[in-house]
């Protein structure tokens, strides 16, 4: 299953949730875990000068600071690395999105870890550059799945038991439900698939009646129905439920109210929505307000 | 006295004036060099010499570039420095007539008064230019005694013309003394920075070429001198 | 110590030639030795002889020292109007001594004449359209510069950007599978989004040849795909070469003359291989100029022209959008005040100010644009040209060449700056840093892409 994870860290206390997180699945499927830091962003030209992403000073990157740099992530993650699972550490310059993008093009990871925003300050330096968080970039971009723990209270995490699938019945979110099974069936969880539609007027553009949102709630059912149920059998336990209300809210309120231990959803954004994570798509915000790990997915 | 100074003397001044132009000018010309001024003369002479054309044109006229415009004070004494330096030489009417006497040439005269004008502007802008050597840092960082020296050669024969225009003191005194100092200014002109006369021309010239072929000219973009 | 074990006269040929030069970290032994190093007088003064002809001399003989450039220079005016910012002081000081001297000068002065040339003037070529002479103090410097490479006084970034192009024909270690990896890696990221987005690789007689900066490969990969999609939806026949990708020329303002041929040699390679109708390059001003202005002379072409057309990104972006090739959906257009960012690298030095201009029309609402003031060929350097922006040792100095163009943006009351020129797009970013003005800043490829009509055949299903 997890054979193999990028976990991609700012190395302080912002990523710490997701550290849990990341050390607790290598722990408990011996996974390899490559330990990705972006140390700084270019600053200066074509010069060899980066703005460190800890500190906010300019340095000057050479082979000694790289070491030092590595020795540092080392050092503070020193507890977790107990020799209970393999692990890399691996160090870079450049755009984190990039770079994070471009270590997983590399090594080729079964599945990305990420801290979600790390909070304003941490993301200053980075935003700089260009629209779009880290997050949103990676998320959108990366050809494996990417496992953002973004809330200290989605760290707090025994295992995985309990897998809430959000889907919206596209062809991505058909992937994801393979993943879903797939973990699942490795890990031997239970599979609850949730459609949530949505009724702001916004998105239906007048206000329905409630004979028009039962109507669509029995036949989105009948819609997983028809679309999981034969595989979703292959499994010892499963539900499946239509809400109606703000999308993102369901989710998070119905993986709340069956104590998942992960969500699992597709990415769409084409676009990186915007600068701010608040106002990215459903994906963006369930991660944003989710109560435990959520995987998105999206090739 | 005088003979020798308006005989031989004189010839051998216009003699060295005229070939130390020409001469000076054919060097300038022939050191130009495609491929170290990068510019591609002979490949595109259309574009090079419409290029070359405005680049003199424009500066010739006053105020006529942006460089004459956000300097007024210097572009008012430079012109009436510069429009007498020019003129009085050639069309003052006691010129001509020694000009026709000696080559048996003569130009268009100008109205003596307005010559008087002319010369009297020439020398209160020379002042103005020595002034602005003395008062303004940017200027005086880079004044040396040689542009103080360029600045009286360059008067010289105009003071001195004043003075035997206003019979101030011995009349042929002055006379003399001003065909002496014309006489040296021509000689100068081809040896010093007094070169400029028509290295100007040379100079503008070949910037022109560089904006007309290379720096856009050859894109249908004129230079906003 | 004549010559130094990082610093010294040798250009660098190998990359642990760089890597070595690189540990010295910021140069500090670097700087150190070049304290000691030697001047080779006869050299300098054998290469003066030989290149120095009369367009240089007689600017430095006939110089009026009539300060009227003075305020034309836009370091002279944000340091104060000091005098010693005088462009024709500048020049007078320095290559008009080593030449009044005959090249016989000391480590002293060769190391202060480093600092004026590469630390007073950005070779922006402002002051030479406001000299009654037509003398260009910015030629002038350029020159200068290559005599102070040949003796080893070069700032120390500079001297490893030349020797990666000589390593690497790029100004980065990029090398050519880097390149083409890159590029057809970020295709494949947004193919999903447009379908059919492909990067053609080699591809002989295209219409358009495309080039790059290898800084977008390092660290902003986006642009190549942003690149590639936009040259998608118009619907050309583009290709990009394996070999001979890279525009930009650190070597020029290192000074480096012969690396300068290397490096636009390896571009003109790759159009006599390929055959292109034309070569685009991508939204830069420094690498316009070394590979389309000053390049063909490098490399010896007696016209003047590279080997095949060569124009710029804004004149083929001005080009899709005036010939409707690309369309522009009226409603996304730019809503709020916004100013551009004149390169003097091909506004003042290549005429292209009606590209740029065309471009706006397209994609701003009419009545949001605000010209900085001066503007098009009279337009100030952005404060960072010319390696100025990389140059750790002048940092301070450039930090202050900031404030002209800081100044003229928030004149214009804009909060965003169009930049399409990747030294001045770092400069303005520098300054937000340095100054928080509160701006954003941004080539045109991402903007155009947000506000383009896709046509229906290139649409993503769903
Ligand atoms: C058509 C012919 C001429 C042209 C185009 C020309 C052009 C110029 C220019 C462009 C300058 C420098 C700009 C400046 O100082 O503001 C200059 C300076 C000067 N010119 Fe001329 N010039 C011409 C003829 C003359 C003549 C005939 C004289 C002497 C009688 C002369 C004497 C000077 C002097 C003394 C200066 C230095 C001014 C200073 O101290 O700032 N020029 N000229
Ligand atoms: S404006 Fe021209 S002539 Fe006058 S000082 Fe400057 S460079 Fe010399
Ligand atoms: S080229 Fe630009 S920076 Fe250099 S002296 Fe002239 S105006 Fe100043
Ligand atoms: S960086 Fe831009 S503004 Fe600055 S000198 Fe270069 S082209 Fe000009």
């Amino acid at each position: 299953m997890f054979k193999k994870i990028l976990f991609a860290t700012s190395a302080t206390q912002a990523s710490d949730h997701a550290a849990r997180v990341a050390f607790n699945i290598a722990k408990n499927y011996q996974s390899s875990l490559n330990i990705f830091h972006v140390m700084g962003v270019p600053t200066r030209g074509y010069s060899q000068v980066v703005i460190d992403v800890k500190t906010k000073e300019e340095v000057a990157v050479d082979e000694d600071y790289t070491a030092w740099v590595t020795e540092e992530v080392r050092t503070y993650y020193e507890k977790h690395l107990d020799g209970s699972f393999e692990h890399t550490i691996d160090v870079a310059v450049g755009f984190p999105a990039r770079e994070i993008l471009r270590q997983a093009k590399t090594i080729k990871p079964d599945l990305i870890l990420i801290g979600g925003s790390t909070g304003d300050e941490d993301e200053s330096v980075y935003k700089k550059n260009s629209a779009g968080s880290t997050l949103q970039k990676v998320a959108k971009a990366a050809k494996c799945p990417v496992l953002v723990v973004n809330r200290p209270a989605a760290s707090f995490w025994g295992g995985l038991s309990n897998i809430v699938f959000g889907t919206d019945f596209s062809k991505t979110s058909d992937k994801a439900f393979d993943f879903a099974m797939k973990v699942a069936k490795a890990l031997d969880c239970e599979v609850n698939v949730f459609h949530a539609i949505d009724i702001t007027p916004l998105h239906t553009g007048k206000i329905l009646t409630q004979d028009e949102i039962e109507q669509q709630i029995r036949e989105s059912l009948r819609k997983i129905r028809a679309r999981y149920e034969p595989r979703l059998k292959e499994l010892k336990a499963y539900s499946m439920d239509v809400a109606e209300g703000i999308p993102y809210m369901e989710i998070v309120k119905y993986a709340r109210d069956n104590m998942a231990d992960l969500i699992i959803m597709a990415h769409h954004s084409r676009k990186v929505v915007s600068d701010d994570t608040r106002l990215g798509g459903n994906v963006e915000q369930v991660i944003v307000r989710a109560g435990c790990p959520v995987i998105s997915i999206n090739k | 006295m005088h003979d020798l100074l308006t005989g031989l003397f004189f010839w051998i001044a216009l003699g060295v004036f005229l070939i130390g132009v020409l001469a000076r000018l054919i060097m300038y010309f022939r050191g130009l060099s495609w491929q170290l001024d990068r510019v591609a003369y002979t490949s595109h002479p259309g574009a090079g010499f419409k290029g070359a054309v405005r680049s003199i044109y424009k500066w010739l006229i006053p105020f006529g570039t942006y460089g004459w415009r956000t300097q007024p004070f210097i572009t008012i004494v430079f012109f009436g420095f510069h429009i007498g330096a020019v003129l009085i030489p050639l069309f003052l009417l006691g010129h001509n007539l020694f000009l026709q006497e000696k080559l048996g040439i003569s130009f268009f005269t100008l109205n003596p008064c307005f010559a008087d004008i002319l010369t009297w502007t020439v020398v209160i802008s020379a002042f103005f230019l020595i002034l602005r050597r003395l008062v303004l840092p940017e200027v005086r960082i880079m004044t040396t005694l040689y542009d103080y020296f360029i600045l009286g050669v360059a008067i010289a024969p105009f003071v001195t013309g004043l003075f035997a225009r206003y019979q101030v003191g011995d009349y042929s005194f002055w006379l003399n003394m001003h065909i002496f100092c014309g006489e040296i200014l021509l000689i100068a002109i081809p040896f010093t920075k007094l070169s400029h006369v028509f290295l100007f021309f040379a100079s503008r010239a070949q910037l022109g070429m560089d904006f007309g072929i290379k720096r856009g000219g050859m894109k249908g973009t004129k230079m906003a001198w | 110590m004549p010559e130094g074990k990082f610093c010294n006269k040798k250009p660098i040929d190998t990359a642990e030639g760089i890597n070595e030069l690189l540990s010295d970290t910021s140069g500090n032994n670097y700087y150190q030795e070049m304290k000691e190093l030697d001047i080779d007088s006869d050299l300098l003064w054998k290469t003066i002889q030989n290149t120095c002809k009369s367009r240089t001399k007689t600017w430095l003989e006939i110089c009026a020292h009539c300060g009227m450039c003075a305020e034309s220079c836009f370091l002279y005016q944000v340091n104060g109007r000091d005098p010693k910012q005088v462009p024709a002081y500048k020049i007078q000081s320095t290559l008009g001594e080593i030449i009044k001297r005959k090249g016989k000068v000391d480590n002293q002065f060769m190391r202060d004449t480093m600092e004026t040339a590469w630390s007073k003037c950005t070779c922006c070529n402002r002051c030479g359209t406001y000299c009654p002479h037509g003398i260009d103090t910015g030629i002038m410097f350029s020159y200068l510069r290559g005599l102070l490479y040949q003796q080893g006084f070069v700032p120390w970034e500079l001297k490893i950007g030349a020797g990666m192009h000589r390593v690497y024909r790029a100004q980065m270690d990029v090398t050519d599978e880097d390149f083409v990896d890159t590029f057809e890696w970020m295709v494949e990221e947004y193919e999903d989004d447009y379908p059919g987005l492909t990067v053609p690789v080699d591809v002989e007689n295209a219409d358009i040849m495309y080039t790059v900066n290898a800084r977008e490969v390092k660290h902003y990969p986006e642009d190549l795909a942003e690149a590639a999609i936009l040259f998608h939806m118009a619907g050309e026949n583009w290709t990009v070469p394996s070999k001979g990708w890279e525009q930009t020329s650190l070597a020029m303002f290192a000074g480096d003359w012969a690396a300068c041929k290397m490096q636009v040699e390896s571009v003109y390679e790759a159009m006599e291989r390929l055959k292109p109708a034309r070569m685009i390059g991508t939204e830069c001003g420094h690498a316009h100029r070394a590979t389309v202005i000053e390049g063909p002379y490098w490399a010896g072409r007696k016209n003047g022209q590279p080997p095949a057309e060569s124009i710029h990104y804004v004149e083929w972006l001005a080009e899709a959008l005036n010939t409707g090739k690309l369309k522009i959906d009226p409603s996304k257009r730019i809503k709020e005040l916004v100013t551009l960012q004149d390169s003097c690298n091909y506004i003042r030095n290549h005429g292209l100010k009606k590209a740029t201009r065309d471009i706006i029309k397209h994609i701003v609402e009419p009545g949001y644009f605000v010209e900085m003031s001066p503007n098009k060929e009279h337009n100030y350097c952005c404060g960072g040209g010319g390696g100025f922006n990389g140059i750790g040792l002048f940092r301070k100095q450039r930090n202050i060449a900031l404030l002209t163009k800081r100044d003229q943006i928030l004149a214009t009351g804009a909060k965003l700056v169009l930049a399409p020129c990747h030294n001045c797009w770092d400069a303005i970013r520098d300054l937000e840093e340095e100054y928080e003005i509160g701006i954003r800043w941004s080539f045109l490829k991402p903007i155009v892409i947000k506000m383009l009509v896709i046509p229906e055949h290139l649409k993503p299903e769903e």
